[in-house]
C-alpha cells in the first residue's frame, strides 16, 4: 500500500483531468465511472448485505479482469497483426497505435470476448480462494482475501512480462475506429451503463428468488441455515463466484475506458471505496448500492475537475481531504444511519404478495 | 549464505513484531474486533518521535512514553465514541471491523495532511524520515559489538512485555480484563465494571502498540505507510497465536520474523528468488495456518484462554 497523491479513484491515472470544465466531458466521464463502480457496488452487496461475508479483497478480481483483457487484446493485436515484441515494449504501444482502427469487427468481438473470459476466471479464482477462507469466521475471511490481495499487487508488480510496476499501454479502444473521441466514449458510456443495468436486473432477481433467500437466512443465522440442510460452505462459494465475476467484468470495463493497466490501481482503498459505497447506500438493497455509487462517484470525479481551480493545492491536498471524507462518511453512517440511504426491505415473493392482497381485502 | 545478520534481524524484527502482535491479540480476545486502527497506533508512534525530535526532545523514554499515551488516549477515543455505541445497538463483528476500517483510512490521511502542513512549515521532508534519537550505547560483549539501536528496542520490548506480564497476572484489573474477554456477560454480573475494563485494556493496546511503531521507526524508514506495510505480518502473527494466547503470539512474532529473514535468505540463496518475494512467505504462512490449525475464536467455535490453552476434544 503505497503513497499516491494524484487521481483518487483512479489511483493509476496522472494529471490529465487538469483541463478547463467540460459539462459534457464529465457527465461522460462520470457515468461511465458511476457504472463501473456500481458493478462493483452491486457484487460486493451481494456478497456482504445479502449473504454477510465480509469481501475486503473486491479490488484482486477487478484486477484479474483488467489483466486479462489487457493482456487478451494485446497479444490478438500482436499475432493479427504479425508483430514480434514483448507484452510490455515501445514496439508493440506503436504497433498497437498503428492498427487499433483497421478492423472494428476485431475490436468489439475482442472487448465482448474478454468481459465473458474475465467474468469466467474471476469468478474460478473467487470459487477456489474460498477453500481455505471458509474455515474462518466472518471477520478473518475479509483478512484473508485482503492478504490475497495485496498478493496479486505485489506479484503483477514483479512479474516483468507483465509489465511489472508499469503496467500495459495502448490497449485499443474498442470504438477506436469511430474518429470523433466524444462520440466514442459516449458509446462506451452506454454500453457500459447497459451492462450495469442488465447486472442490476440479474442481481434483484437472484435475490428475490429462493437462492436469495436462502443467502439472507445465511447472513442471519449461519448455523441455523446449515441445520436447515443448506450447503453453506457450497452456497458461499457460489455468492463469491458470482460477485467476483461481476468484477472481473467491472475489470474490463475499466481497462477498455483507460486503455492503460498497472498495478497500483488496484491498491486495497479501492476496495473501501466500494464498501463506503454499500454501506452508505444501505447494504441489502442492490437500489442502496447504485445509489451510494452515484453519490460518491459524483462526489469524486466533481473534486478532480473542481479543486485544481480552488487554489487550495498549495497548503493540501486535496486527495487527503477525500479520502478523511471517505473515512469519516463510513463510521458516521454507522454510527447514526446503520441502515444506509436506503435500508433493507422485505423479501418479495409471489406468495407473500397474494397473502398481502387477502390481507387488504 | 544464511549468516549472522539474518539471525540478528530476525531477533530484532521479531521483538518489534512481539510488542505489535500483542496488543492486537489482546484487543481481539476481549472485544473480538479486528482492529484495523491497529495500523495507525503504528504510524502515529512512529510520528510521535518524529514530531518530538523537531522540537528537540530527543531521548527515547520519553518518547516512548509520550507515544504511549498518545496510542493510549486514541485507542480510548475510538472505544467511547465508535465502538461502544456500535456495540450497544447489537452491531456485529463485520460492522465493528468495517467501522474500525473507516477510522482507519480517517486517521491515516488525517495524519498525511498534519505531516505535510509541519513539514510545508518547517521547510523539511516529513514524508519519509529517518529517525535519529538518543538511544543506548552500542556495546562490547567479548568481541561482538552489539548495536545501541538493538539495545534499545530489547529493553522497550522487555518493558511493554514485562508491563503486560504483570498488569494481566498480577493486578485485579489485569484479572478482570481476562474475566471480561472470558465471559463478558458473567463478568458484569459478578460486579467487574466493564466499561472501565474495557477501556483500561484499549489504553494498553494503543499504548503499546504506539511503543511498537516507535520501535520500528528506530529500526528503518518513517513514512505515514509503516503501519500499512507492517500490518500483514501481524495479523499472521496474530493468527499464528491463534488470537488468543498471548505466549502463542510472541512465538508467532518469531516465526514470522524467521520465515522473512532466514527462510527468506535461504531460498534466496538455493533457488535465486528475488527478495522482493517476502511478503509471500508470510502470506503462505498465514494460508497454512489458517488450513492447518484455523484460530478458534475467528471459526465461530470456543475461544482458548490466555495462558493455559484449553484442549479440544
Amino acid at each position: 500500500m503505497e503513497a499516491c497523491p494524484i487521481g483518487s479513484l483512479n489511483p493509476g491515472r496522472g494529471g490529465e483531468d487538469m483541463v478547463e470544465f467540460n459539462v459534457l466531458g464529465f457527465l461522460i466521464d462520470w457515468s461511465t465511472f458511476f457504472a463501473i463502480y456500481a458493478i462493483l457496488a452491486i457484487s460486493l452487496n451481494l456478497e456482504i448485505g445479502y449473504t454477510g461475508m465480509a469481501n475486503f479483497g473486491k479490488v484482486a478480481f477487478y484486477a484479474i479482469g483488467a489483466y486479462l483483457s489487457a493482456v487478451l487484446t494485446i497479444v490478438a493485436f500482436l499475432t493479427i497483426f504479425g508483430v514480434s515484441a514483448p507484452l510490455y515494449s515501445v514496439d508493440t504501444v506503436i504497433a498497437l497505435g498503428e492498427h487499433g482502427a483497421e478492423l472494428p469487427w476485431l475490436n468489439i468481438g475482442l472487448f465482448i470476448l474478454s468481459i465473458v473470459l474475465s467474468a469466467i476466471v474471476a469468478g474460478v479464482v473467487g470459487y477456489l480462494v474460498t477453500y481455505p477462507t471458509l474455515r474462518v469466521g466472518p471477520a478473518f475471511l475479509g483478512i484473508t482475501i485482503l492478504s490475497f490481495g495485496e498478493m496479486l499487487r505485489f506479484f503483477l508488480r514483479n512479474y516483468e512480462p507483465l509489465g511489472s510496476t508499469y503496467g500495459l499501454f495502448g490497449v485499443p479502444h474498442p470504438f477506436q475506429w469511430i474518429p470523433n473521441p466524444t462520440v466514442r466514449t459516449g458509446i462506451y458510456a452506454l454500453i457500459v451503463l447497459g451492462i450495469m443495468f442488465g447486472i442490476y436486473i440479474y442481481a434483484e432477481r437472484l435475490v428475490n428468488s429462493p437462492f436469495g433467500r436462502v443467502l439472507r437466512a445465511i447472513k442471519d443465522d449461519e448455523v441455523a441455515a446449515l441445520c436447515l440442510g443448506k450447503h453453506v460452505p457450497r452456497i458461499k462459494a457460489t455468492v463469491l463466484f458470482i460477485g467476483s465475476a461481476m468484477a472481473g467484468v467491472a475489470g474490463a470495463l475499466y481497462l477498455f475506458y483507460l486503455g492503460s493497466v498497472n498495478p497500483d490501481m488496484f491498491i486495497p482503498r479501492v476496495t473501501f471505496d466500494i464498501w463506503a459505497m454499500v454501506i452508505l447506500g444501505g447494504m441489502g438493497n442492490n437500489k442502496g448500492a447504485i445509489v451510494g455509487a452515484a453519490i460518491i462517484t459524483f462526489v469524486d470525479r466533481a473534486l478532480t475537475f473542481i479543486t485544481p481551480s480552488l487554489g487550495l493545492t498549495a497548503y493540501i491536498t486535496p486527495d487527503y481531504i477525500r479520502w478523511m471524507t471517505v473515512g469519516l462518511l463510513i463510521v458516521l453512517v454507522l454510527l447514526f444511519k446503520p441502515g444506509g440511504l436506503i435500508p433493507e426491505k422485505p423479501i418479495k415473493t409471489p406468495a407473500l404478495e397474494i397473502a398481502d392482497k387477502i390481507e387488504e381485502g | 549464505m544464511v549468516g549472522v545478520t539474518e539471525v540478528y534481524n530476525t531477533l530484532w524484527i521479531g521483538l518489534i513484531f512481539m510488542v505489535l502482535g500483542l496488543p492486537l491479540t489482546l484487543s481481539y480476545r476481549t472485544t473480538g474486533i479486528i482492529n484495523f486502527v491497529h495500523i495507525n497506533f503504528i504510524t502515529i508512534g512512529a510520528y510521535v518521535g518524529v514530531l518530538l525530535s523537531l522540537l528537540g526532545v530527543k531521548n527515547i523514554f520519553v518518547i516512548a512514553l509520550v507515544a504511549f499515551i498518545v496510542g493510549a488516549a486514541i485507542a480510548v477515543f475510538d472505544n467511547i465514541a465508535v465502538f461502544k455505541p456500535l456495540s450497544e445497538r447489537g452491531a456485529n463483528v463485520v460492522i465493528l471491523m468495517v467501522a474500525s476500517l473507516g477510522l482507519w483510512i480517517f486517521y491515516k490521511y488525517f495524519l498525511y495532511a498534519i505531516v505535510d502542513l509541519i513539514g510545508k512549515a518547517v521547510k523539511e521532508n516529513l514524508v519519509s524520515v529517518i529517525l535519529e534519537l538518543d538511544i543506548l550505547p552500542s556495546i562490547n560483549l567479548g568481541g561482538i559489538v552489539v548495536d545501541g539501536k538493538f539495545l534499545t528496542t530489547l529493553t522497550l520490548a522487555v518493558i511493554v512485555v514485562l508491563f503486560y506480564y504483570l498488569v494481566l497476572t498480577k493486578t485485579s484489573i489485569g484479572k478482570a480484563i481476562r474475566a471480561v474477554s472470558d465471559n463478558p456477560q458473567l463478568a458484569e454480573i459478578s460486579g467487574i465494571p466493564r466499561d472501565h475494563v474495557v477501556n483500561f485494556m484499549w489504553a494498553m493496546t494503543g499504548g503499546a502498540a504506539a511503543i511498537g511503531g516507535l520501535l520500528w521507526g528506530i529500526f528503518a524508514i518513517v513514512t505515514p505507510e509503516v503501519g500499512d506495510w507492517l500490518i500483514l505480518e501481524i495479523f499472521a502473527v496474530a493468527v499464528i497465536g491463534g488470537l488468543s494466547s498471548l505466549l502463542n503470539t510472541a512465538i508467532g512474532a518469531f516465526i514470522i520474523a524467521g520465515a522473512e529473514n532466514i527462510v527468506m535468505a535461504a531460498l534466496h540463496e538455493a533457488f535465486g528468488l528475488p527478495l522482493s518475494f517476502r511478503p509471500f512467505i508470510t502470506f503462505l504462512v498465514l494460508v497454512i495456518v489458517i488450513l492447518v490449525k484455523p484460530p478458534l475464536g475467528a471459526g465461530g467455535g470456543l475461544p482458548y484462554r490466555f495462558f493455559k490453552p484449553r484442549k479440544r476434544w
